[in-house]
């Protein structure tokens, strides 16, 4: 075995003995987003979303700089992808902001509040003709030429990036021993239709004025995440989904329990039936809920803690249950001292440390303006108090794959034959697997918009 | 606390457009009108620091206002009587375009009388300092939601000192990546931690 092979099975086997809530050789420190290893090593933050060489030759020396590091980000935007359909609900470093300015996501309402009947009705054909053209500034005269050399030139965006980012994991492993933290990715149902569709003033009236409707739409969309998420998940399940939330934060309990958790739960055992963890970032302060993941299979989410948020209390309230991550502040790592991290992460390894299940990471991120210094000290002190079982061997393990529902597709086989009168005198078969693959990579693209 | 100020409190928006419609109809004075809103404001405040309110239900109080302001300010024009409780100028740093919360800090300003300049999202140092200096507010506020944001609220402040603003005006900050340790880097006068901190500031710099 090579020595990365070695340093890569350590690092992924005791991400996933923390996620499991098992005993580990050294507390993990892994970020499921880190931003500072882009910028790092002097990448500006438009070259991260336009050169793909380039971010990944800034992560590639960020892991050698780094080797306490346990996992970096398993994302990212591609910029040409948003370029060539015009998305506007995204500025974009370099294009709409100074190239040292990180892309910033804009919420606008793309769902007008009487559409709610005709999302509800098909809410696949209601995005793709309807709310999707309202921020993608090509798709806005169907039929042109403009039109259908956007589609066809997103398409092989698409591809271009799923490549690319097959071989940035391949190379991060490879040659830097590095796993990625997530594979796959969805929102909370509450969370798509808030985002991108009826946006925050909007959702919030809807709750009050339309609940029945908002509730109906997040069941859907429960459904919708899934499928999401499924297809996008790592097929061995040896790393969980990854599922940002944003809106949880500013509903009170009552509200929460009616609109955001039902269609979450449903979304959450839908992937853990299908043998997939998640793993959640709990943006802002979710202490009034986050006890409703004790309602969970045990070990079945890995929780990233924000700064708002409390992981002291997180951990007395879930900690025995479910894996925590974070406890590094943002103001502590760009604005402390090196001395200040030390004792940080001193004092969290010796309190939240103590329960198996916890991960040391920023709240939710390791920020792109930490002090280099500080992420330094960050290592030294994790290798210096985060012993906890040195007698543990860390080694990866393959997820158990359950039953999942079928992949949506947006057109069968069936009607296509159909439609272009086609005998089939073949193998039909051999037509048809080809023909659901590409269905459920189209579904996946028109979906992914509503992160 | 009169009906509509209960309403308010309640955030019973029906019944709120239902009696301020009836109540422009009889000829009741907008300024009593705004006053028995601000009234009900202070009432939401209330709750959602005693835990009773959250977010949302500050949103949809700064929601309705907003609507209630769209009927009462033609009425207060043609009345010509406008009185405020005082200007604040806020906006969002530079390079960050997030609006939520400066939106729901102006809409709760404005719900508590006060005559807000708000200068939008990505807002330069030199486009505070300008307005500081043209609309002479006692209270600054600066909104961020990201941590790269730091030096932009140092930058304003610093900007303020060097055309000798500083000392007229109190400077607030706010937003998730924002606490204590952000304010005495930057140079603040105060973090607020809630939207409705900077309301109970703004009240406080005016001698309220």
């Amino acid at each position: 075995m090579t020595d990365m092979k070695k340093l890569y099975d350590e690092r992924l086997g005791r991400y996933q003995a923390a996620m499991a809530l098992e005993p580990v050789d050294r507390i993990p420190l892994a970020s499921g987003v880190s931003t500072y290893a882009e910028v790092y090593s002097g990448n500006n933050k438009q070259e991260t979303i336009y050169d793909q060489e380039k971010w990944l030759q800034g992560e590639i020396k960020f892991c050698q700089d780094f080797p306490v590091t346990d996992t970096l980000r398993s994302n990212r935007i591609y910029g040409p992808l948003f370029d060539a359909l015009g998305v506007v609900n995204y500025k974009l470093p370099g294009r709409d902001l100074n190239v040292d300015t990180q892309f910033q996501f804009v919420e606008k309402e793309y769902m007008r509040p009487e559409e709610y009947d005709e999302f509800l009705a098909n809410p696949t054909d209601f995005i793709v003709t309807r709310a999707w053209p309202r921020f993608m500034a090509s798709l806005a005269d169907p039929g042109s030429l403009e039109y259908a050399n956007a589609l066809f030139k997103a398409g092989l965006c698409q591809a271009a990036f799923g490549a690319f980012m097959m071989r940035r994991g391949q190379t991060l492993a490879r040659d830097c021993g590095m796993p990625q933290p997530m594979s796959g990715f969805f929102l909370a149902p509450f969370d798509a239709l808030s985002d991108t569709l009826r946006d925050f003033k909007g959702i919030m009236r809807d709750i009050r004025r339309r609940p029945d409707k908002v509730i109906k739409a997040c069941d859907l969309l429960a459904d919708e995440m899934a499928n999401l998420a499924l297809n996008t998940a790592d097929p061995t399940r040896s790393l969980p989904v990854f599922c940002p939330t944003h809106k949880a934060m500013f509903l009170s309990p009552k509200e929460f329990d009616a609109f955001y958790w039902p269609s979450l739960k449903k979304t959450l055992d839908i992937l853990h039936h299908a043998g997939h963890r998640t793993r959640l970032l709990l943006e802002g302060d979710w202490g009034p809920h986050i006890r409703h993941f004790l309602e969970l299979p045990r070990a079945s989410v890995l929780l990233d803690i924000d700064g708002q948020g409390d992981i002291y209390r997180a951990s007395e309230a879930v900690g025995h249950h479910q894996g925590l991550a974070g406890g590094l502040n943002d103001p502590l790592l760009i604005l402390g001292t090196p001395d200040q991290v030390r004792e940080k992460v001193k004092n969290l390894c010796q309190t939240v440390g103590r329960k198996a299940g916890y991960i040391v990471n920023g709240a939710c991120n390791i920020p792109y303006d930490t002090k280099p210094e500080n992420y330094r000290a960050v290592c030294e002190a994790v290798e210096e108090y985060g012993k906890f079982d040195p007698g543990v061997k860390p080694a990866p393990r393959q997820g158990v794959a359950g039953p999942r529902p079928a992949p949506k597709l947006i057109s069968t086989w069936a009607r296509q034959k159909a439609l272009i009168k086609a005998p089939a005198p073949g193998d039909e078969a051999l037509i048809e697997a080809p023909w659901n693959r590409f269905e459920a990579l189209a579904y996946n693209f028109w979906w992914q918009w509503v992160v | 606390m009169n009906e509509l100020a209960l309403a308010m409190k309640e955030l019973d928006e029906d019944k709120i457009m239902e009696l301020v419609k009836s109540g422009l109809d009889q000829g009741d004075s907008p300024l009593d009108i705004v006053a028995a809103l601000n009234q009900g404001v202070v009432g939401v405040g209330e709750l959602y620091e005693s835990g009773e309110y959250f977010v949302s239900q500050l949103m949809f109080a700064a929601e309705i206002l907003t609507e209630v302001m769209e009927i009462l300010e033609p009425a207060m024009v043609r009345s010509g009587r406008t009185e405020s409780a005082g200007t604040v100028v806020i906006g969002t740093v530079a390079g960050d375009v997030h609006d939520i919360g400066k939106n729901i800090v102006g809409t709760l300003l404005k719900g508590s009388g006060f005559n807000v300049v708000d200068l939008g999202v990505d807002v330069p140092a030199d486009k505070f300092v300008e307005a500081v200096a043209e609309h002479q507010p006692k209270v600054l506020g600066m909104s961020a939601l990201l941590s790269f944001t730091y030096p932009e609220m140092k930058a304003v402040v610093e900007a303020l000192a060097a055309k000798g603003l500083r000392g007229q005006v109190k400077v607030v900050i706010g937003g998730a990546p924002v606490t204590d340790e952000v304010k005495v880097y930057a140079g603040a006068d105060y973090w607020a931690p809630t939207a409705m901190d900077t309301v109970s500031f703004a009240n406080r710099a005016y001698g309220k």
